[in-house]
């Protein structure tokens, strides 16, 4: 799992990530994040990564 | 309000009781092997435990097959469930009788999401699936066993208590003519999920409960639809809830519905009720008669031992899941076909106890993994919590437009033969080997069952071997249960590319050993190491 800095424009990432979410209703949200979610583990693909993902997930609440 | 017709019941055949010897004589008699229970498990043991010689005596509560009125139980018959009743000498019965499919399609709303087909990666002379109501399989079975003359089917018998002891097991039986006792030198439960021998010997199952609530209605219409299995994660025609369609034999369509976690059996099975639920999905023109509708709410169970000294646990008395990808009534065949052959070495005193023990250290494994599949199955198709159901909802709606998405919907990962894990018998671990077809040197057709079929053997495929390397073999492994066949060699039997494959014998000199079971136990590359691998895998004594 890369925890260092990986993304090239983080602000533009962020920003890309609200405007998709916006106008959206909480139940709309998370249907969105969570097919982002699967979109994004099928880039990665590897199970180990993943598992750690889930992990740090869940750990950073 | 419509009214709707039921087809006349199914006309199942009854055997009759016959007082055993030991009620006649009064006194109790030693078996080496008796089998409780005639589902599909105890009635699959009993007919390979026969075709391999050995006698067996049969305790069944009921005279007949099925469960008296009513239909449902298990509808898919697996490849390698097939295979094996292709050895016993019952699977032309069962594929003229039952539906031949390999494609299955799943459907989100109106729209497919997820297709299968499960001939393409297929060696083996037995479809993938076959369809046909558990009754006829159990029949076939009984037909079979008594052509074969060795099993005592003891109709109308009733296991009241079960005595462990050193050298036997005693049962008390009940009967219409009254109680006996008899003994078991080796007792196989396969009595089903509510086995009263588990119970009385209180081991723990560790069972648990599902609140997901579905209703059967078996049904014969005249709508043509395609032999395949569809199922429907969210019908519309069901208001959101899960669907399957699937048809069986004398062209019964078994139509199963999600129903909502708070309904009430009763109501949801009543015939005006399923009747309307068959009208929302067919059409108003559709005409159609029920053969049965049953509601159910689905439970698991497993044994932490599938072996308690003498007394073994096969089929649902050991295991029982939840029924996505039919991984019951499949796993309960091959659990007999895993122990049959053991039994039968054992008994005829070439193979040492440790065989035995190896049925717990394979098959445990085996009902250990379809837990954790069907589990999931069920979890995906019974959403726990507003965010499973948010989750499931991304999966669904990616999956109509990308493919990786349709990998993640799970409506039952169909039942495959396990893989067995590496152990002091079966060193590479095992996996089952497909019911190839080779040519022999008259160009007739013979398959690897036919070469099981008779006899408890191991069978040894050889890729062209040199005359005098087959008769060092041939001299090294005499006397031994094991058979060597000579693929693509002077005489031998011919297979062709994909099927060498399979074996992993592409390259010529390469030597596989097969368990009477169809495993594959030992990959060879030099001909020397075959006895003992044969003595290894069969625990030979």
């Amino acid at each position: 799992m890369i925890t260092e800095p990986h993304i090239p424009d983080p602000d533009a990432f962020y920003a890309a990530w609200l405007a998709a979410h916006e106008g959206l209703s909480e139940a709309r949200s998370a249907d969105l994040n969570a097919r982002l979610v699967l979109l994004l583990a099928n880039q990665c693909g590897d199970p180990q990564v993943l598992l750690d993902c889930l992990r740090a997930a869940a750990e950073a609440a | 309000m419509e009214r709707y017709a039921f087809a006349p019941a199914y006309e199942l055949p009854s055997w009759p009781f016959t007082p055993p010897p030991e009620l006649a004589e009064g006194r109790s008699a030693r078996h080496p092997v008796v089998i409780v229970g005639g589902g599909l498990a105890g009635l699959t043991l009993a007919c390979d435990l026969a075709v391999r010689g050995i006698r067996a005596v049969l305790l069944d509560e009921d005279d007949t097959v099925g469960v008296r009125g009513a239909s449902s139980r298990g509808i898919c018959y697996a490849q390698k469930s097939l295979e094996i009743f292709e050895r016993l000498g019952i699977c032309e019965r069962i594929a003229a009788k039952g539906i031949t499919w390999s494609l299955g399609r799943t459907f989100s709303g109106e729209e497919e999401v997820y297709s299968f087909n499960l001939k393409a990666d297929s060696v083996s002379a037995q479809p993938p699936f076959v369809n046909l109501q558990q009754f006829y399989v159990e029949w076939f079975l009984v037909d079979r066993i008594m052509a074969l003359g060795l099993t005592e089917l003891r109709w109308k018998s009733r296991v009241t208590r079960v005595q462990p002891g050193a050298d036997a097991v005693r049962l008390d039986v009940e009967t219409p003519a009254g109680a006996y006792t008899l003994e078991a030198e080796h007792l196989v439960d396969a009595s089903g999920a509510h086995s009263p021998i588990r119970t009385q010997l209180a081991l723990p199952a560790h069972a648990s409960r599902s609140t997901d609530r579905w209703c059967i209605s078996d049904v014969r219409f005249t709508k043509p639809l395609p032999t395949e299995r569809w199922t429907w994660v969210d019908a519309p025609f069901n208001e959101g809830r899960g669907v399957w369609q699937h048809l069986m034999g004398d062209g019964v369509w078994r139509m199963d519905y999600q129903m909502p976690e708070d309904c009430d059996p009763e109501e949801i099975s009543r015939p005006e009720v399923a009747g309307a639920r068959l009208r929302e999905q067919l059409g108003p023109d559709v005409e159609f008669e029920f053969v049965w509708i049953g509601p159910y709410g689905y439970r698991d169970h497993l044994l932490e031992r599938f072996r308690h000294g003498r007394i073994f646990f096969i089929g649902d008395a050991a295991h029982v899941v939840s029924p996505f990808g039919a991984r019951g009534g499949n796993t309960g065949i091959q659990d007999a076909a895993n122990l049959a052959w053991k039994l039968a070495l054992v008994l005829h005193g070439q193979a040492g106890e440790a065989l035995l023990d190896s049925y717990d250290a394979e098959r445990r494994p085996a009902a250990q993994k379809n837990l954790e599949v069907t589990s999931r199955s069920a979890r995906f198709l019974a959403p726990r919590s507003p965010a499973e159901h948010v989750m499931r909802r991304a999966v669904l709606s990616l999956a109509v437009r990308h493919p990786f998405a349709r990998a993640l919907v799970n409506t039952g990962r169909m039942s495959v033969a396990n893989d067995y894990p590496p152990a002091p018998l079966l060193p590479e671990g095992g996996r089952s080997v497909q019911n190839i077809a080779f040519a022999d040197a008259q160009g007739r057709t013979t398959t690897l069952m036919a070469l099981l079929r008779e006899g408890t053997h191991a069978l040894a495929l050889w890729h062209a071997p040199t005359p005098a390397q087959l008769a060092a073999a041939q001299a090294a492994v005499a006397g031994l249960p094991v058979r060597i066949v000579t693929l693509n060699g002077d005489g031998g039997l011919q297979a062709g590319g994909a099927e060498l494959a399979h074996l992993g014998l592409d390259a010529p000199g390469r030597l596989l050993l097969v368990r009477p079971d169809a495993y594959r136990a030992a990959l060879l590359a030099a001909p020397d190491t075959l006895a003992d691998a044969v003595r290894t895998t069969l625990a030979l004594s």
